[in-house]
This record gives structure tokens, sequence and C-alpha cells, in this order.
């Protein structure tokens, strides 16, 4: 296979279509751009289309007010500035996981373990906040963060060694990896980090000059968010305007072409995978730094599971996650109003997420094997 | 000794059923995340189930079919859809994980679990003959039958892998596709017999989580066994006696972290050591370690075959 690497910034393996038939042959750009994102939009629409119908369905039969179940699940979110700094609240480490892991599919890597640098990083940043509590706010933020990105990078790096050197599929690391990471963090908030005074695992409070500080006019969203939002055009620019971001994209489309061509594929995989998980991490510290304010067990609702399918879901382009993570945000949030103004249960939404990534994965694959034949995962 | 060992047995069986089930679909090259969500699912049908008829055949019967069910629709979607099967099996599990906690918050109305009042007893194991038998013997004693049924299906899976039809037609498929394909093998339907045989002994593994000891159902109260499963049968080399070889030693594991919680060891600690131990042997596998030493083996076989034709 020659495909050369699609040079379209609207998905993965997306080659402009020729003009239909009796079209002319010279199209305005515009218009074939716009054809070109209907494309690669259409299919995720459809499948949160037929989701949510299929969500409508299950309301009908357990609630007398389905309507106002629904309309709960997605108006709440923006009936009040608390509501929708939640809101944001909530996106932000959904959209950097979701960032990181566009990152790593792009460059052919399956990273499963973003729920494992997710809560590395959030017990890193922890463990630094509480060590230095002497240092002044922004910089302990600053320092708290890196610590996050550290010790993030450092969980994908494992998978992504043994990927390079001697081909150990990174699925199951990842997915082991994610295990124990939990294990650790678990251990650490039980023992060296824990609270003597709290119930339950959970770690002391961070000293205060460490939290991160609110949006104005939306008290309960931090900047957390805005950082976040701040790396989606970054992002983009990384992935499709940098000759790194060619070369990544490159490396996962066709590897062995890739590397003919001149392309350090190895040292791309790598790359992509620190990346992927220094984003995780950053996840864990600003959920920490802006949300807990300390490190819980089990804080994560499987952010990172969820960010696999937002990144997925969002054809894994950075301008796509950012509004695939706040609609799964709005869900996420809205199914609590939902739960308190009627009688259906929250847990609808985990049902509906699963439902969701499984009509979405059938036509993610017919795409990649129309594009190209590439085996996922042996 | 015969509590300990029976509590290894208790620890070892859950991740031993999901390590068979996912050797099956190992066999057949589909990496099978989805093991989690169909034990999931089999330990609440099975506690539902079996409160609402108050019979043990019923629950498990349920239980297995709730788990060949899942299976079913993970098949349905990598085979038929052609999902990714990572992808999928974890919207599998995501499911199973939603639909029972909706279940619970909605019909029973208490998202923390399920308890009955009364739950028939799952059979149970017991007798003189069991001395008989050394070592687990005495652990055996009070079991579950599904304990039982879990070593004797080592030998049977074995069987049926290496020394029937479908078995041969499972292992083809994984091994190449084409040359399957060309000699008449059916890839799909081999594929789709293995995914639903997993559902059958992911069910099997629900069922003896739910019932044998503990009769109720937790969210989530798989806790993932069922990937432990996976990191067994992938340590084991997807193979019968080696996943039991690593479940056994998973579960040594976990029973020895019971038994040193609040000692010098920290519980976490210990119950990481599984999946420390999966990364360690795909590595080292993939290293070649394992194929250096099966070849030197076989070189050596080999030259003695020779050596005696020579003669």
């Amino acid at each position: 296979m020659t495909t050369t690497p699609t040079t379209s910034t609207t998905g993965p393996g997306i080659t402009p279509e020729a003009p239909g038939p009796g079209g002319p042959a010279e199209q305005s750009a515009s218009a074939r751009k716009i054809r070109e994102i209907w494309a690669s939009v259409r299919k995720p629409l459809f499948s949160v289309a037929l989701t949510l119908v299929l969500g409508f369905g299950v309301v009908l039969l357990v609630s007398d007010q389905p309507l106002h179940a629904y309309e709960q699940l997605f108006v709440a979110n923006f009936s009040t500035p608390a509501n929708f700094g939640n809101l944001l609240m909530r996106s932000a480490p959904l959209l950097l996981i979701a960032l990181g892991i566009v990152f790593s599919f792009r460059a052919g890597v399956f990273n499963v373990g973003g729920e494992g640098q997710l809560y590395v990083g959030a017990v890193s940043a922890a463990a630094t906040g509480l060590a230095l509590p002497g240092l002044p706010g922004p910089l302990l933020i600053v320092t708290c963060m890196a610590a996050g990105i550290v010790a993030g990078a450092l969980l994908a790096w494992i998978p992504a060694v043994l990927k390079v050197t001697w081909g150990v599929d990174e699925v199951v690391i990842t997915l082991m990896l994610n295990f124990i990471a939990i294990l650790f963090t678990s251990y650490l908030v039980a023992n060296p980090l824990r609270d003597p005074e709290a119930y339950g695992a959970t770690s002391r409070m961070l000293p205060e000059q460490s939290w991160l500080p609110a949006i104005p006019g939306l008290p309960t969203g931090n900047i957390g968010f805005v950082i976040a939002l701040l790396l989606v055009p970054a992002a983009w620019l990384l992935l499709f305007r940098t000759v790194w971001g060619a070369d990544l994209r490159a490396a996962g489309t066709n590897l062995r072409f890739a590397e003919t061509v001149g392309v350090r594929g190895r040292r791309e995989i790598i790359l992509s995978m620190l990346l992927s998980g220094a984003l995780a991490g950053l996840a864990g510290a600003v959920y920490v730094l802006g949300t807990g304010h300390r490190f819980e067990q089990n804080f994560s609702p499987e952010f990172g599971l969820i960010a696999l399918t937002v990144a997925l879901l969002a054809r894994l382009h950075p301008v796509g996650v950012l509004l695939t993570s706040l609609f799964y945000a709005a869900m996420l949030n809205g199914a609590a109003y939902m739960q308190i103004a009627t009688n259906v249960p929250r847990s609808l939404v985990s049902l509906l997420t699963g439902l969701l990534v499984l009509l979405m994965t059938v036509e993610v694959r017919r795409r990649r094997r129309r594009g190209r034949s590439k085996e996922v995962s042996a | 000794m015969s509590g300990f060992t029976s509590a290894v047995l208790i620890q070892t069986v859950p991740v031993l059923l999901a390590a068979l089930a996912a050797m099956f679909t190992q066999q057949a090259r589909i990496l099978n995340v989805a093991v989690e969500g169909m034990m999931l699912m089999a330990a609440f049908v099975a506690i539902a189930v079996g409160q609402i008829t108050g019979s043990v055949g019923i629950a498990v019967l349920a239980a297995v079919g709730a788990g060949v069910l899942m299976s079913l629709l993970f098949g349905i979607f990598t085979l038929r859809l052609n999902a990714n099967p990572l992808v999928a099996g974890l919207g599998i599990n995501l499911l199973a994980g939603g639909v029972t906690v909706f279940l619970l918050e909605r019909v029973y109305e208490n998202p923390g679990g399920l308890r009955p009042d009364r739950f028939p007893e799952l059979w149970s194991v017991s007798g003189d003959w069991l001395r008989a038998i050394p070592f687990i013997g005495p652990a055996l004693d009070g079991q579950s039958v599904i304990v039982l049924l879990a070593f004797a299906l080592v030998p049977l899976s074995w069987l049926l892998l290496y020394r029937t039809p479908i078995g041969y037609a499972m292992r083809a498929s994984g091994e190449d596709e084409n040359a399957a394909r060309a000699a008449g093998i059916s890839v799909p339907r081999a594929r789709m017999t293995a995914v639903l045989l997993s559902g059958l002994l992911g069910g099997l593994a629900g069922a003896q989580l739910s019932m044998a000891a503990l009769h109720f159902f937790l969210p989530d109260m798989t806790s993932g066994r069922g990937f432990l499963g996976l990191a067994a049968m992938l340590f084991g080399g997807a193979t019968p006696a080696g996943s039991l070889g690593a479940s056994t030693l998973f579960g040594v594991a976990g029973a020895a972290g019971d038994r040193l919680q609040g000692g010098a060891i920290p519980n976490q600690l210990v119950l990481a050591v599984p999946y420390i131990a999966a990364i360690l042997a795909l590595t080292a596998s993939r290293m070649g370690l394992f194929r250096k030493i099966r070849t030197a083996r076989e070189n050596r076989t080999a030259r003695k075959a020779a050596g005696t034709v020579a003669a």
C-alpha cells in the first residue's frame, strides 16, 4: 500500500472525494471543505442521535415525565452560571485526556492507559502540593502541574518503550498499568498521604494558595478549563501545521512507508505517548488543584475510558474533541440534575455511554477498512 | 493450611474462568476485554433471578445465559459490524456497568447493591471422598460446584481446542485467516463460536462470584477480575494449562494479600503483583526468552530423533 499520508484536517484517512456524477469538475474550495467536514461528522452525529433516541426510549419506559427528564439532562447545564461552571469544570479533564489520546492514536499507538496516567498525575500533584506548602500560589500551581505532567508522561513512556523495542502490545500493557497505577495511588493515599482526620482514603487538603482561581463570573468553573481550551489550538497547530505533526501522522498511517521516506517512526511513537501521558497527568493535576483540592481514591468516574470515547467520537481531531468533551460533560452533569428533578436515575448516562461506544465503533472501523486495512489490535 | 488453600481457590476460580474465556477468543485472535462486562452482567442476573425464582438451577442458567447474550452482542459488533474488538469490549463493559446500576436504582431502588433476604444455596461439594484428593481435597470441602467445574474445564477446553474440528477451526482462524479460509474454514463462524464460549465461561465466572459465598450483588463487584483473567491468559501463553498456572499464581497472591492485610506488605501493592507479573511475562515472551527455551528444547528432541534415525 502506497497511500500518501493525507493532508486533510478533518479526520484520519479521509481523502477528498471525487466530485459526484454529473458534478462540475472544479468545485469551489470552500464547498469541498464543507463537504469534507460533513462527511467526517456525519457518522458520529448519527451514532449520537441514535443513542439519544434509544435513551429516550428507555426514559419513556421508566418515567412518567420523559420530556422533562431529557430537558434536565441538557438544558439544566446552562440554566445558572454555577451549573455552567460545573459543566466547564467537568469537561476539563475529559478534554485534556482526549487531546492526549488524539496524539497517540494519530501516531498509531492505542493508548488505553488514560485512567492510570490521570491517577498518577493527580497523586503527584497532590503530593507536591502537600510537600511544598510554603511556596507562593502561582509557583506552587506550576510546580504541581509539572509534577502531574511528568508522572503521567513517565507512566506512558513504559508501554511506548516496550512497544518500539520489543513490539509488546501496548493495549494490554496500558490496561494493566491502569490497575497498577490505581492500586499504587490507593496505597499512597491509604498510608503516607492519608489524612488521619478524614473518613475514608483521602489525602490532606492542599494549601489554599494552590487552588486554581475561578473563571470570572463563573464561581464553580476554574481556570483549568481555560488551560485545556488553550491547548486545543496548540494541539491543532502541532498536529497539522508542523513537520513533527506530519511525521507523527505519517507514522500512524503507515509506519513502514513513513520510515522508508525518512520519518523516525519509533521516535514519533515514543514522543506521542509521552505527550499523551503528559496531558492525562495534567488532567489529574487540574482536577486536584481545581476541583478536589485533595487526592481522593476513586475520584474519577472513569474519565480515562470516557475520554477514549470522546477522542474517537471526535474523529481524532482537536476541535472535535473540544465539542465532544463539552457534550459528554453536559451529559454527565445533566444526569445529576435529571435524577434530582425526575425519577430517572443518573446511571442512565453510563448505560448510554456504553451504547454510544458500541454504536460508534461500528463505523470507526468501517472507515478505517475502506481507507486502509490496519490491524489495530492483534 | 486448608483455610488458606480454600481462600486461594476462591480467589483463583473466577480468574481462571475469565482466563479460559479470554483464551478461546485469543486463540481466534480477538483480544477479549469484554469478559469483565460479561461477568458483571452474569453476577447481577444470578442474584436477580435467584431472588425471583428461588431456584439455584435457574439462577445459574440465567447467569450463563446473560454471559452468552453479552458475548453475542460483542460478537455481533466485532465480527458482523467490524467494530474494533478493543473499543467494543470496553463499550460492553461500560454498558454492563451502566445497565446493572440503572436496574439497581430503578427496579430495586437501591444503588448500593442487591441483597435478597433469602437466597437459595448454590450446590456445594462435600463428603469423605474429598480426602482422597491430595492437597486441594480438604480445601474443596464446602466449595461450590462451579469450582470443581472450573478445574474440570481446564482439560476439557484443552480437548476442545486441540482435539476437535471446531478447536482446529478456531486456532486456524487465529493463526492465519486467509489460510484458514483457503482450507474451507468459516472464519467468522469459528470466531463467533469462540466468542460465545467466552460468554459461557464468563457467565459461570459471574455466577461463582455473586452466588458462591456472598449471595448478593454489588455494583462493579467484578472489580477487575475479568482483566486479571485476561492477564492470566496472556501470562499463560493463551493455553489452558498456562491459564490455570497463572490464575493459581494470581489466586495465591490475592489470598496472601488478604491475609497480609494490615501486615508488613501493603495490601494494594500485593494486589498489583499479578498485573506487574503479566507485563513482565508479556515483555519476556516478546523478547523471545520463552521462544529461546522452547527452541532449545525442540532442538534437543530433534537432535535426539535425528540421532535415532541415523543409528
